[in-house]
């Protein structure tokens, strides 16, 4: 199978939506986030099961979508077998899906985030935007407060288009582009090395050219509906911005896909996503930036 | 300690805390590191120079016997225990792993290639470094493999930001290459220290090399956990900062303590501990650089004055041994991480630039020598030619980056 047709393809706009569901106790409100999106970006919806197809499961799902009002012939069901992340990492690619959406929990005891769940798997492999929802509603609402993430990797660029994309489908939103300030082996060097002037204006050295950029790119896309702000946060990567976000009550944090796989290491001596899959602080977008992949 | 010992204990210190200072801040002035100005002092009130000039002065002030020397012996074990644990809060694995495969390869061939040449050298060439010493041929070569292959990290820190590379892609490079190769370098100096019974416990060696990769193990995956459960709420609960330090303190100690107890040096645990620490997300950058200043500034001067006080810099000057020292670690450096980075993927000019960001070896160098000296490892001339190597290396790292590097 040729996947030809995913190359270099802009991570938005949204063209086709799936979501995967388990007919779980969250199966009837996963449906109403994917119906409520579907509307919201005007797009294709695919639903994907990995389990075998029986009357039961069809049954309970046509009166799911009786219940909350999604058309029988508004979606592509899909029934799949085998392993679920691969068989759903497949069938987005099959699609060309742009948008996977995933209900997780907000946090996974120990076992489960060393092992992987099913839906942080695919936040890790998945070639496509990943949305994972903390908890989903029945009668989903529009996002208020989203955090982008905002740091200097090509993918920067691609990741705060598809979030003002995705800010520009809400109703009014605070959108807040975050630069965490991490500077390993400086607190080191600069200890004995430097009068307070001089450590004064190697921070402001180090610091004073992403504030300005992002006050231009605030300045250049805040709008009637998008009111965008900058803030400079201290800390460990992935740890800082998901603070961040929870201080702020975020409805939505907005990152980058990882640079490279990541394993069972990374979740030991946790990294940069690692921190924010290891507590989502909230409803969390991954932005594959399929040119940079 | 007696009246008159207390006096002069506390106006040697005063003296070697002051004057360090005064010429630490020249050489700051000068753009040289300021640990040489340290040194200086060390010399010129040591054995060196006050030793010669005024030796009834230095045998009050600075004695090698009595309780006078007691006490600065502890002030020196307690500074380089804490400058180990310093050292290891920048040592972050996430930023190793982060940068993957070239920090990696950088990593690990900036140590094998001069490890490999320190110890050949030395194990075919001892008669180079005037050494006849057959019971210690081993540890000794061993000693110069690891010697060869350290870098010093605040060194090469300084170098990056002062050539506005601190923020690059190549200087996140040097950084977690560096990280990678001191962890690796103290935990093959502390099992060399180790055999040669510094621990002064009759511990089965073996067994003793479990319990560190056993502590190591623990304290990096469940201890950093219960480090990251304690700090908020001593962030919260304890006064700031005097809680948290007391806590990153009291166990770094502790920590010293266990490895020593096992039979490999304190230096070991502080690191390891440090490691801990410095990972944990809880970990204020304030509280981080209260550390950092109360140990550089007060433990380190101390530490590094007090090498001038046990050594003669001019009577041990060996010019054979010095550019020996300085070529094998210089070559064995500048090649071994400018292959590891060309394996990583970076231009050539790129690489040979990581190559010399990596030779700079700075304090680390120092404190590794100190204690191969104190454990008598290796002779004065070797210490004084690691010393000089150190201080060359370090001032030679920027120009020739500069010179090499394309951003």
């Amino acid at each position: 199978m040729s996947f030809s047709h995913l190359k270099n393809r802009s991570p938005y706009p949204f063209e086709t939506i799936a979501t995967a569901i388990a007919f779980s106790p969250r199966c009837k409100q996963m449906l109403s986030e994917a119906k409520f999106f579907k509307t919201m970006f005007n797009c294709k919806l695919v639903l994907i099961h990995i389990g075998e197809k029986t009357i039961e499961k069809e049954t309970q799902l046509a009166e799911y979508c009786t219940a909350i009002g999604l058309p029988h012939n508004s979606f592509t069901m899909l029934w799949k077998t085998g392993d679920v992340v691969e068989q759903i990492m497949a069938t987005c690619k099959d699609q060309a899906v742009d948008l996977l959406l995933m209900g997780a929990m907000k946090k996974e005891n120990m076992m489960q985030f060393y092992i992987g769940s099913i839906a942080r798997k695919l936040c890790r492999k998945a070639k496509c935007s990943v949305l994972l929802i903390t908890a989903p509603e029945e009668t989903p609402v529009f996002f208020k407060k989203i955090v982008v993430n905002h740091d200097d990797t090509p993918k920067t660029k691609h990741t705060l288009d598809t979030a003002i994309y995705f800010a520009q489908h809400q109703l009014k939103t605070d959108l807040y582009l975050v630069n965490e300030v991490h500077h390993p082996a400086l607190a080191l060097s600069m200890a004995d090395g430097n009068t307070v002037p001089e450590a004064k204006q190697i921070k402001q050295e180090l610091l004073g050219e992403d504030i300005a950029e992002l006050k231009e790119l605030c300045d250049k896309h805040s709008c009637e509906t998008i009111r965008m702000a900058s803030r400079t946060v201290n800390g460990k990567p992935g740890f800082a911005i998901a603070n961040f976000a929870r201080v702020k009550k975020a409805d939505l944090l907005v990152l980058n896909s990882p640079d490279k796989k990541l394993g069972l290491l990374d979740r030991i001596f946790t990294h940069d996503i690692e921190h924010v899959l290891a507590d989502l602080p909230c409803n969390l977008l991954i932005v594959h930036s399929r040119t940079h992949n | 300690m007696k009246h008159n010992d207390i006096i002069f204990f506390l106006t040697a210190i005063s003296l070697m805390l002051l004057l360090s200072r005064v010429f630490s801040e020249a050489c700051r002035k000068i753009k040289f590191p300021m640990v040489m100005g340290e040194l200086i002092v060390g010399i010129l009130l040591g054995p060196t120079i006050l030793g010669k000039i005024a030796p009834a002065v230095s045998y009050h002030l600075f004695p090698l016997q009595g309780p006078i020397s007691v006490a600065m012996q502890g002030i020196s074990t307690i500074s380089v225990v804490m400058l180990l644990f310093v050292a290891g809060m920048e040592v972050q694995l996430p930023m190793v792993l982060k940068q993957g495969k070239v920090a990696i390869t950088t990593g690990l061939m900036g140590m094998i290639i001069p490890f490999a040449l320190g110890f050949g050298i030395t194990w075919y060439f001892p008669e180079l470094f005037h050494y006849n010493d057959e019971k210690h041929h081993l540890l000794l070569a061993l000693f110069m493999g690891t010697a060869m292959s350290i870098s010093a990290l605040p060194v090469i820190a300084r170098i990056l930001m002062d050539l506005n590379l601190f923020k690059t892609n190549i200087g996140m490079i040097i950084i977690a290459s560096a990280m990678f190769n001191d962890l690796i370098g103290w935990l093959i100096f502390s099992v060399i220290l180790g055999l040669m019974g510094q621990g002064g416990h009759s511990i089965n060696i073996g067994y003793t090399i479990s319990l560190v990769i056993g502590f190591g193990l623990f304290m990096l995956t469940i201890g950093k956990k219960i480090i990251d459960r304690m700090l908020p709420w001593m962030q919260n609960k304890l006064s700031w900062p005097g809680g948290v330090l007391a806590f990153c303190l009291g166990t770094c100690f502790m920590a010293g303590a266990f490895t020593e107890f096992i039979g490999v040096h304190a230096i070991l645990g502080a690191f390891i501990m440090g490691i801990a620490f410095g990972d944990s997300v809880h970990l204020k950058e304030q509280a981080r650089e209260i550390i950092h200043q109360f140990v550089t500034n007060i433990f380190a001067p101390l530490f590094f004055v007090s090498i001038g006080l046990k050594v003669n810099f001019i009577d041990h000057f060996s010019l054979n041994i010095v550019l020996v020292i300085f070529v094998v670690a210089c070559v064995g450096k500048v090649i071994g991480a400018g292959l590891g980075a060309r394996m990583g993927g970076l231009s050539r000019n790129n690489a040979i630039a990581v190559g010399f960001g990596l030779n700079a070896r700075g304090a680390m160098e120092i404190i590794l020598g100190t204690l191969a000296l104190n454990a008598g490892l290796i002779s004065q001339e070797i210490f004084v030619a690691l010393v000089i190597m150190a201080m060359l290396t370090s001032l030679l790292s920027a120009p020739f980056m500069k010179k090499f590097v394309e951003v």
